[in-house]
């Protein structure tokens, strides 16, 4: 059934032309009303992030709750996969796609009129000053902690009004109710994916309040959220918001720890929304539990799908060979990337050659079967996941070596050239080569990868001296530049959404070096800075210029703009080794009738898993 | 008595405050990584970075930010646990909320689980003490010895996988969605976690008993007891069992206060949405005001626990006096 629903689904967005996505059927190309019906079953290891605050929550399990789900944005996803589209953004509550000024600094969104919040706020329709009141909580530092403001300094008087120097966004305007009108500072090609984002979905107006509905709630907002589509929690009627925000009752669907339950939308109109089938008439969510308990009451059918785990690799191999499982296991690329990164202003890694050296040297093959396989990702050639550049550089790799398991040849080829090998042998006879400070996770795989990486690197004269660090502060080390780390061998990278600037600002930009977030390269750092770090190298490259003409690109050519970024990171700067694409796996029980992978968020659109129980039983 | 009383309850707050510090100092010292740089998320600006850090209060000096953690230890209604302070960094819910919500769930466990592990470990006991040497006693330490020996993640696993998805007798893990402690209770959804939080227990009371028995049986005014022609299962029963259990209702004690703190591993195992589970997701990202919650609540419930033993163990033991 999945199977033929899928090849349906691909005829359909193959003849979909330019009608709005979605109207039919995402991946099914059945009637809606065929799937529509019954109970999700769901289950989380851990509970969101934020407590469902969208100012606050910068997690792509939540993210997919709101895309699918609980909140409309000006721009949204098909909840699809990319070669289906579902990287591409698409009119949500907006009627149709911004008119850009020939300057690129004014965009005006028109506003689809007549939709209306969820309950408590049924008879209040969405309008464009709802937009700014979302970017005001966006700005106000004592609402959004989720480091979101960086999307928007953009917009004029953004900043200022974030700094508490203006009382009103200057450059976010409610012309009319229908008509959002944007002046930038800086022409931004992505700025319509920003505003798919559900930090800008629009939040009902209350009594003039500046925040409207969420005013008084700068911490749980989450917990009194107002929804805009198909779904919204379970006693949200309920809500009271004409009492002081101290005595509102929180709503009853979701106990955080515990559980979430999202019912239809009494507002929600589908014939305004393109995008989303919302099949299930209800989704049910417990919160925590053992991993592997939870897959096998996915396999039981006791529970419908898991969000948040990892399928274990028994199940993976039981899924791949057994027929009848094979349709209930979705793999798809979860458009993140895991490498290996250089601290450009640490000895031996100062030094191009070294850094390409260790890129020929590197056994990818090895690093992806201590992580499970074949399964669980694509080796990397580059940077860039493929989706962001429209799969331009989708066969480039300038270190391809045989099955991907490294080249030690041609990485001691590549060494000979490096300063810190005096006698050109290709192996590293200084002693900045010995007991190179490197910090990795501290669970599995992690430490198995450090073990393999000091196997393939020792032919070079490399040798590490490895610490596994809890993986939040494994992060903070790599970012601290005062850390002094000279390699960081577990991070990982994903996109924010299907842009290049996702990948290319925080982490090659010099806007994203310590105490910003996340350039654990020191690309683009000043000799101030350098000096200021405690590094005796006092100057590195940068890439700020090219991060900045490829922000101000757009369409195919900004595709093309990141690219070439991509390609000369790799040649020119090689700031890391970029090992595996991520996959994302997945398994659903016999009830679901029907799968979407949403490339958005890089998990299964919940509202087009449809269920046995349903309509369609 | 009185001055007994007082002088535990205060020994009592500075055990806390003690705890209270040490866990401070661990979370200050430890290289657990920034609460305010994890709060905001990657793409950031130092002044976001400040702004959350203000907003956590950790711009204060050391002594000020363990100071308001400490008055939201003293229980005086709008002082405990105050929500000003004690909110998680992640949900931004209220620590207090959360515990109030998740107390049922870990006194339900911990109550059945000590249930069943007085059921079964002092008769096992009792019967290995009588019988000393028998085929039933050997077979009472064989179950003793697989009880200590038995991690209870694997136990809890085991369990799960024959009992409910091989066998399909117990419900899975997690507790249903709307139902209440009761309904969970009659639903069966306690049953195996129950059993996993009872086993170890049982095992080690079962050892203690028969040891206690053992040795009791050797006292002189159970010699006494014979030589003055009581039966022999009036001796036992009577005499040997008080002078046995009593050690027993000592251990019974912390053990319920000390799983009232949590019980950590079962209720992740089950998914049980107890104290415990709710310790285990804030330690792994280093949400502190839950931790510091958490921790002295669990002290406390150890601390009051022992208290409580203390006092009962003198009227069972009429020997005890308090001093």
């Amino acid at each position: 059934m999945i199977a033929l629903v899928a090849v349906l689904g691909l005829v359909a967005a193959a003849c979909g032309g330019d009608e709005d996505p979605g109207q039919d059927e995402q991946t099914t190309g059945a009637p809606a009303e065929n799937l529509s019906g019954g109970t999700l079953t769901m289950a989380q290891l851990a509970d969101v992030v934020s407590g469902f605050d969208p100012q606050k929550e910068y997690y792509s399990v939540t993210w997919e709750y709101y895309r699918c789900c609980l909140l409309r944005t000006l721009m949204s996803y098909e909840g699809v996969p990319t070669e289906e589209g579902g990287a591409e953004i698409h009119p949500d509550l907006a009627a149709a796609e911004p008119e850009v000024s020939e300057d690129e600094l004014t965009w005006t969104f028109t506003i689809k009129p007549g939709i209306n919040y969820a309950p408590p706020f049924d008879d209040v329709a969405i309008t464009a000053n709802d937009f700014v009141t979302a970017l005001k909580r966006t700005a106000n530092p004592k609402a959004n902690v989720g480091g979101y403001s960086f999307y928007y300094s953009v917009i004029e008087g953004f900043d200022d009004y974030a700094n508490g120097d203006a009382d009103e966004i200057s450059g976010a305007v409610a012309v009319d109710d229908t008509t959002l009108e944007l002046t930038l500072t800086e022409p931004t090609g992505d700025l319509g994916y920003r505003f798919a984002m559900a930090t800008t979905a629009p939040i009902p107006p209350l009594d003039g309040a500046e925040f409207g509905a969420a005013q008084g709630h700068d911490k749980t907002y989450g917990r009194f959220l107002v929804a805009s589509g198909p779904y919204m929690f379970e006693g949200s009627e309920a809500m009271d918001f004409s009492v002081p925000a101290k005595d509102q009752a929180e709503v009853a669907g979701y106990v955080p720890g515990r559980s979430i339950v999202l019912v239809r939308n009494p507002s929600y109109d589908p014939a305004t929304d393109g995008l989303r089938p919302a099949h299930p008439d209800r989704i049910e969510v417990t919160i925590g539990g053992d991993n592997d308990d939870l897959y096998n009451q996915v396999a039981a059918g006791e529970i419908d799908f898991v969000v948040d785990g990892a399928v274990p690799p028994d199940k993976i191999r039981e899924y791949q060979t057994t027929p009848d499982l094979q349709d209930r296991m979705n793999v798809y690329p979860s458009d993140a990337m895991r490498y290996v990164s250089f601290n450009l202003a640490m000895p031996p890694f100062d030094d191009v050659h070294v850094r390409k050296a260790i890129n020929w040297a590197f056994d990818k093959q090895g690093f992806r079967q201590q992580r499970g396989g074949e399964t669980t990702g694509e080796l990397a050639g580059h940077i860039f996941v493929n989706s962001l550049q429209n799969n331009l550089l989708a066969d480039y790799d300038p270190y391809a070596t045989p099955n991907g398991s490294g080249d030690i040849e041609a990485a001691q080829e590549e060494m000979a050239q490096s300063k810190y090998d005096s006698d050109g042998d290709g192996v590293c006879d200084d002693p900045v080569c010995e007991d190179i400070l490197t910090v990795t996770d501290r669970e599995d795989p992690y430490p198995k990868q450090s073990a393999l990486m000091q196997q393939f690197l020792e032919p070079l004269g490399i040798t590490l001296d490895v610490k596994q660090l809890e993986r939040g502060v494994m992060y903070t080390r790599c970012n601290d530049m005062n850390s002094q780390t000279a390699l960081c061998a577990g991070p990982g990278w994903g996109k924010d959404y299907a842009d290049g600037y996702t990948f290319g600002g925080p982490m090659f930009d010099s806007s994203g070096l310590w105490p910003s977030c996340c350039n654990y390269q020191a690309v683009g750092a000043s000799a101030d800075q350098l000096q200021e770090w405690g590094y005796d190298v006092a100057q590195v490259p940068s890439v700020d210029d090219m991060v900045d003409d490829c922000s101000a690109a757009t369409g195919e050519e900004r595709f093309q703009c990141w690219a070439d970024f991509d390609s000369n990171l790799m040649e020119e700067v090689v700031p890391m080794v970029p090992y595996l694409f991520d996959n994302s796996v997945d398994i659903i029980s016999a009830n679901v009738t029907n799968y979407s992978f949403d490339q958005f968020a890089g998990l299964a659109d919940f509202g087009a898993m449809a269920v046995s129980g349903g309509d369609a039983a | 008595m009185g001055r007994y009383l007082i002088r535990r309850t205060l020994f009592l707050i500075l055990v806390l405050f003690i705890v209270s510090l040490l866990t401070f100092l661990i979370f200050v010292k430890l290289p657990a990584g920034d609460p305010a740089r994890r709060a905001v998320g990657r793409s950031v600006t130092p002044e976001q970075i400040e702004a959350a850090r203000v907003a956590f209060g950790l711009d204060k000096p050391l002594i000020v930010q363990y100071a308001r953690f400490a008055k939201g230890l003293v229980p005086l209604p709008g002082w405990f646990l105050t929500e000003d302070v004690y909110y998680s960094y992640g949900s931004f819910v209220a620590v207090k909320e959360e515990i109030y919500r998740r107390l049922p769930v870990t006194i339900t466990l911990a109550l059945g689980a000590a249930v069943i592990w007085l059921a079964m470990g002092i008769p096992i006991g009792i019967i290995s003490g009588v019988r000393k040497g028998s085929v039933w006693d050997r077979a009472g330490m064989v179950f003793a010895l697989i009880g200590v020996s038995m991690p209870v993640f694997w136990l809890g696993q085991l369990l799960l996988y024959l009992f409910w998805f091989q066998l399909g007798w117990a419900p899975s893990s997690g507790l249903e969605i709307g139902d209440s402690i009761w309904t969970a209770i009659a639903k069966g959804e306690f049953i195996l976690p129950w059993i996993t939080l009872a086993f170890t227990s049982a095992a080690f009371y079962a050892r203690m008993v028969r040891g206690n028995l053992i040795e009791t049986m050797n006292e002189d005014y159970i010699r006494t007891a014979r030589a003055k022609g009581l039966a022999e299962r009036r001796v036992i029963y009577k005499h040997g069992l008080r002078g046995a259990l009593t050690p027993v209702v000592t251990m019974l004690g912390l053990d319920i206060g000390l799983l009232f703190g949590g019980a950590f591993i079962t209720e992740t195992l089950f998914g049980l949405p107890g104290i415990g589970q709710y310790a285990v997701q804030a330690i792994f990202v280093n949400d502190f005001p839950v931790v510091m919650g958490v921790t002295v609540l669990g002290a406390m419930f150890i601390a009051v626990a022992n208290l409580v033993v203390d006092v009962v163990y003198a009227f069972l033991d009429p020997r005890v006096r308090y001093t």
